[in-house]
This record gives structure tokens, C-alpha cells and sequence, in this order.
């Protein structure tokens, strides 16, 4: 019988920090902030969840051409003192996974903290400021966290009919292990939900740089922020219709979803266009 | 994976009467009459998070305070010729994507109700849940009744306004109780309690639509009251029966007219010749009802 936590490396961190990115959420941003950690600080897989008792495994995903298979794994940035976990959403079985990956971080990495991100879906327009925020789990790091400018007096409730996400779940079940952190929520511009939007990563890579002394160089992500807006610039130019919708949402009027759904079907195809 | 429960009430013998949601919420709306209706105490709570994902989460100021679970409450009730257990749970723990539950969850969750049923020595148990029939939404609905031994059908027959599965017209010897409000008699039944599935009838046309049907539940608790030989007044859900009245009838004119004269015959035909509609008017019924639901979900 195979174990469901399997470690294949033995890390070894001081008092690390969590930080947790889904698959799936608006513009991929948790899997894209994960990813760029992974790859920044040569984070090093040590540990994976089976998928077999949390997804449904009757067949395969295929995206763009491409085979997909639910991953859960653990990537070590020991320099940093960082735990980064990157997974697929569980399909069921949620508390017993999410457990899982505390009983990693908690017994034996001895994670002190832990951040999730997640993407909110805006319907302003990408030239606007991302008024990103966040979360917490206890007001002790709210005060701490609000010299970042992260908190907000926010009241909330899940809709009727609606469910909390897998961050506040996470963020939950932290809580009650004795682990605190911030869910972290960065807006995207809904138009850019299904293409890129390098803005709102640099936005929570900003934070994560500063809160967990990180040392990043940002530059490049700037540099792709700044010529995705040369981009929409130029598509603005050639289709008066797309220049009409942002320019309606720059002057801060809604749009219809009529409206709202040709903006983003047109975007998404002549940034494709674009791309070749 | 845990019950927890309040106090230890000293109970004799008591029944058990059990509801989860399901089509109409049929089963769920009679427990939760009997509870109003008795002022049934709280009794305690199977731990949700094993079963369900979190229904709510509530925010102040920025901070995460709570996150809510569908709520599996057992009540109970001392009346003076009986005692009575009750349990509700707000949803069935489907799992993997599934409507109702089946697998390792629903008989881990029906075996923590029983638990509790054997804790306080219960010897009966009753679940109830909907009978999809072909009949009409001005008609009383009638209660179908299935058992865990042949004693329990007899006595089962001599209920008001009930019938057994099996003498409903074209049903044939053979069936099945989707979800959790079939499984947990099966559970009983393999545990040595007395189990009754009580299913008031929901016309087929209405059963794919998200509404309670609290008609059905007005019968099956009229038939429960008498079971358990309890004064429980059916009136007590007629407001609410009256509330959805109007909303089927709404929708039932919304129907295209071929359609609601072919159901419309089943008044005549069910009152005065049981068993007259033929499989060929339910295939043709059933591929326009469902015709019609899918246009509604295309202008959506």
C-alpha cells in the first residue's frame, strides 16, 4: 500500500513560512506566484501528496494538446527558509488533505506562518492601481501585516448558495492547528482572467519579497506588466470596440455583461493574434 | 470522525425519525415539521468536516473568524406515551460530485446515526424521501411504504393513505431508495433495527425542479403521526404547501398546452382508472418535460 505522504528529499528549515498556490483560480495567479518562487529561489521538490484518495482519477485532463494529472508537492527553499505547496484543487476529501499538507508544514518543517494567494476577479480596468489586500487569521498579525498596507476592514459572508474558497478553508484549518497567516487576494481585471496578467503576480511577489525578505529582482515582471499594457495599447488603437469598453470602465462606468463578455472574447483573440 | 453530544438524556425505547435532503426535500421538511412541532430539544451534532465541504465563511474586519459546515443535528423529545429521536442533516455527503450520497461517506454517516439510535436503546427507525409517481400535483399525494421485515409491511399496510412499493401500478416487484434516506434503512436493517421508509409522492414533472414539495411531506407526516401514534397537526406545513401551490402552478402554465392537457388527464385517469397511463404517454410526457426544461436552461 503506497503512503499517501511521500518525501523524497529531507530539507531542513529554521522557522519557515507556508506559502500555498492552486491550480485553477482566475489567470492561474497562485500556480504563476508558486511557480516563480520555485523557480527564483531554485526551490526543490521534497515531498508529495497522493492523488488517489482526493481526486477523481477516472480518466485524464487534456489541455492545449497536453496530459494533465493532479500534482500536490512540497518545494523546499531552505536559503529562504521557505516552504512553497503547489497543488491541484482536491476534489473531495478537503479536510483530510488540507490536514495532510498542515502535518507536513507543521510537524516537519515547523512552519510558523502560512500565506495562500488567490485571484479576485475586477471589473475595473488594467490601467487602474491593483488594490490588493488581504485576510488574516488572527488580529495580532493583522496589526503586524498592516505596516504592508495588506489589511482591510473588510466584512464578509459567503453568499447563500455560494462556498468559501480553498484559501479561506486553508487559511481555516491553519487557524485551528495554531498556524496563523493571510489569505492573499489580488484583483484581475475580469478581461485578462483567461490570458495573463503579470501585473497582479507582481503585486503579491512584491509583498511576499518584503514580508519574507526575499531579495527578488522584480524587473522582468515589470518589464512583461508594462508590455502587456504596450499590447492593449496597441490592440486599442486598431479596434475602436475594445477602446470603447476600457475607456468606459477608465471613466468609471459599468458595463453591460453583454458588453463586458465582447470585450473579453475580443481581447483574449487579438492578443492570440498577436502572439501568432 | 465524531458525535458529540450535549447531554444523556434518559430515553425508553425511543423511535427515531431521520431526514437528509433530497428531491422535494420531502424527508427533510416531516422532520423538521415533527421537530417545531414536538419543541424537540437538542440533542447533539456529528462532526461535519470529514463529510462536507464548508458552506460559509464569515469575515470582521479583515479577520477570518469562522467557517460554517452544513449543520447533522440529533433532537429528542420525552413525550408521555413515547420518546422520540430525531435527525437532520442540511445536505447528503455526496463526496465525489455526486447528487446524493453512496459509498464509504453515506455508510460511515449512516452508521454514526445508528450509533446514536443504539446508544438510547431505539428499536425502530424511520426515513422518508420522495416517490417520483405519475401523478398530478392537484392530487393528494399517496405515501409508498417499504419495511425491514414482512411484520413491519403488514402493519406498514394498514397506514392511511399508504401504499407499498410494489402495489403501485407497473413498479413490478423491484426498486431502490437513491441517497442517504434509502441507504441508512438498508444499515438498519443490517444492524437489527426495525426500519420504515416512508416516500410521499412528487409528480414526475416536478421532481427535476429545485422546489420543496411540501404536499408530499403534509402525507408522509399525517402517516408518521399515526405510526408513532402522535397528535401532529399537518396542518402545521400548510402555509408553506399553499406558498408552493402557487409557485407549481406558475410553472406548470408555463407548459406548453399539449404537454399540461396530457398531465391534465392523469386527474381523470388516475381518480377513476388506476393504472391507465401507458409507458408510451410517460416516454412522450417525459421527453417534453424535459425538452422543456432544457429551453429554460438555454435562455439562462
Amino acid at each position: 500500500m503506497t503512503e499517501v505522504v511521500q518525501f523524497s528529499a529531507r530539507p531542513e528549515f529554521r522557522s519557515p513560512t507556508l506559502l500555498v498556490g492552486w491550480a485553477m483560480d482566475a489567470a492561474r495567479l497562485g500556480w504563476r506566484v508558486t511557480g516563480h518562487l520555485i523557480d527564483r529561489l531554485g526551490g526543490q521538490p521534497f515531498c508529495h501528496i497522493e492523488p488517489l484518495d482526493f481526486f477523481p482519477l477516472g480518466g485524464v485532463t487534456i489541455e492545449n494538446d497536453l496530459v494533465l494529472f493532479p500534482e500536490s508537492t512540497f518545494y523546499a527553499c531552505p536559503e529562504k527558509d521557505l516552504v512553497v505547496f503547489r497543488s491541484t484543487p482536491p476534489g473531495h476529501e478537503w479536510y483530510r488533505f488540507l490536514n495532510l499538507v498542515l502535518d507536513v508544514a507543521q510537524d516537519y518543517c515547523h512552519v510558523r506562518e502560512m500565506y495562500t494567494v488567490g485571484s479576485m476577479i475586477a471589473l475595473g480596468p488594467h490601467t487602474a492601481p491593483r488594490q490588493f489586500f488581504g485576510t488574516v487569521s488572527s488580529r495580532e498579525l493583522k496589526t503586524e501585516l498592516s505596516a504592508y498596507g495588506l489589511t482591510r476592514e473588510v466584512d464578509y459572508e459567503t453568499p447563500p448558495g455560494g462556498r468559501p474558497t480553498l484559501n479561506s478553508y486553508s487559511l481555516w484549518v491553519g487557524k485551528r492547528r495554531g498556524i496563523y497567516g493571510a489569505n492573499l487576494w489580488a484583483p484581475v481585471p475580469f478581461y485578462l482572467v483567461s490570458s495573463d496578467d503579470p501585473a497582479s503576480y507582481r503585486t503579491v511577489l512584491g509583498f511576499l519579497d518584503e514580508r519574507l525578505d526575499l531579495g527578488l529582482d522584480l524587473t522582468d515582471l515589470d518589464e512583461q506588466a508594462k508590455a502587456l499594457n504596450e499590447r492593449i495599447d496597441r490592440i486599442r488603437t486598431s479596434s475602436p470596440a475594445v477602446d470603447g469598453y476600457i475607456r468606459k470602465l477608465e471613466e468609471n462606468v459599468g458595463l453591460s455583461q453583454g458588453e463586458g463578455e465582447k470585450l473579453a472574447k475580443e481581447l483574449e483573440d487579438l492578443l492570440r493574434e498577436e502572439e501568432g | 470522525m465524531a458525535v458529540r453530544l450535549y447531554g444523556e438524556p434518559g430515553l425508553r425505547q425511543p423511535d427515531m425519525v431521520v431526514g437528509w435532503p433530497g428531491i422535494g426535500n420531502i424527508g427533510l421538511i416531516v422532520v423538521d415539521a415533527l421537530r417545531q412541532a414536538l419543541g424537540a430539544e437538542e440533542l447533539g451534532e456529528i462532526e461535519p468536516w470529514d463529510f462536507f465541504y464548508p458552506s460559509k465563511v464569515v469575515i470582521r474586519g479583515g479577520v477570518l473568524e469562522t467557517l460554517e459546515f452544513p449543520g447533522n443535528k440529533f433532537y429528542y423529545r420525552q413525550l408521555e406515551h413515547r420518546d422520540l429521536l430525531l435527525f437532520t442533516g442540511e445536505e447528503q455527503p455526496s463526496g465525489q460530485g455526486r447528487e446524493y450520497a453512496e459509498g464509504g461517506k453515506a455508510y460511515e454517516m449512516a452508521n454514526l446515526v445508528l450509533d446514536v439510535a443504539e446508544e438510547f436503546g431505539c428499536r425502530r427507525v424511520y426515513t422518508s424521501g420522495a416517490a417520483v409517481a405519475l401523478t398530478h400535483h392537484e392530487l393528494r399525494p399517496k405515501v409508498w411504504a417499504v419495511a425491514t421485515s414482512p411484520q413491519l409491511l403488514a402493519e406498514a399496510k394498514g397506514y392511511v393513505n399508504t401504499v407499498l412499493m410494489s402495489e403501485v401500478e407497473g413498479r413490478g416487484n423491484f426498486g431502490n431508495i437513491t441517497g442517504l434516506n434509502g441507504l441508512l434503512i438498508g444499515v438498519a436493517r443490517k444492524r437489527g433495527f426495525e426500519g420504515v421508509c416512508l416516500m410521499g409522492e412528487i409528480p414526475d414533472y416536478l421532481s427535476r425542479i429545485p422546489f420543496p414539495y411540501p404536499r408530499a411531506s403534509q402525507s408522509v407526516l399525517e402517516v408518521l403521526g399515526a405510526a408513532l401514534g402522535i397528535a401532529i397537526d399537518p396542518k402545521a406545513l400548510d402555509s408553506m404547501a399553499a406558498q408552493m401551490d402557487g409557485v407549481i402552478s406558475n410553472v406548470f402554465r408555463q407548459f406548453p398546452p399539449e404537454v399540461r392537457e396530457k398531465i391534465d388527464q392523469r386527474k381523470h385517469e388516475i381518480q377513476t382508472r388506476p393504472g391507465m397511463i401507458t409507458d408510451e404517454e410517460e416516454k412522450w410526457l417525459k421527453e417534453h418535460i424535459d425538452e422543456f426544461f432544457k429551453g429554460g436552461e438555454k435562455e439562462q
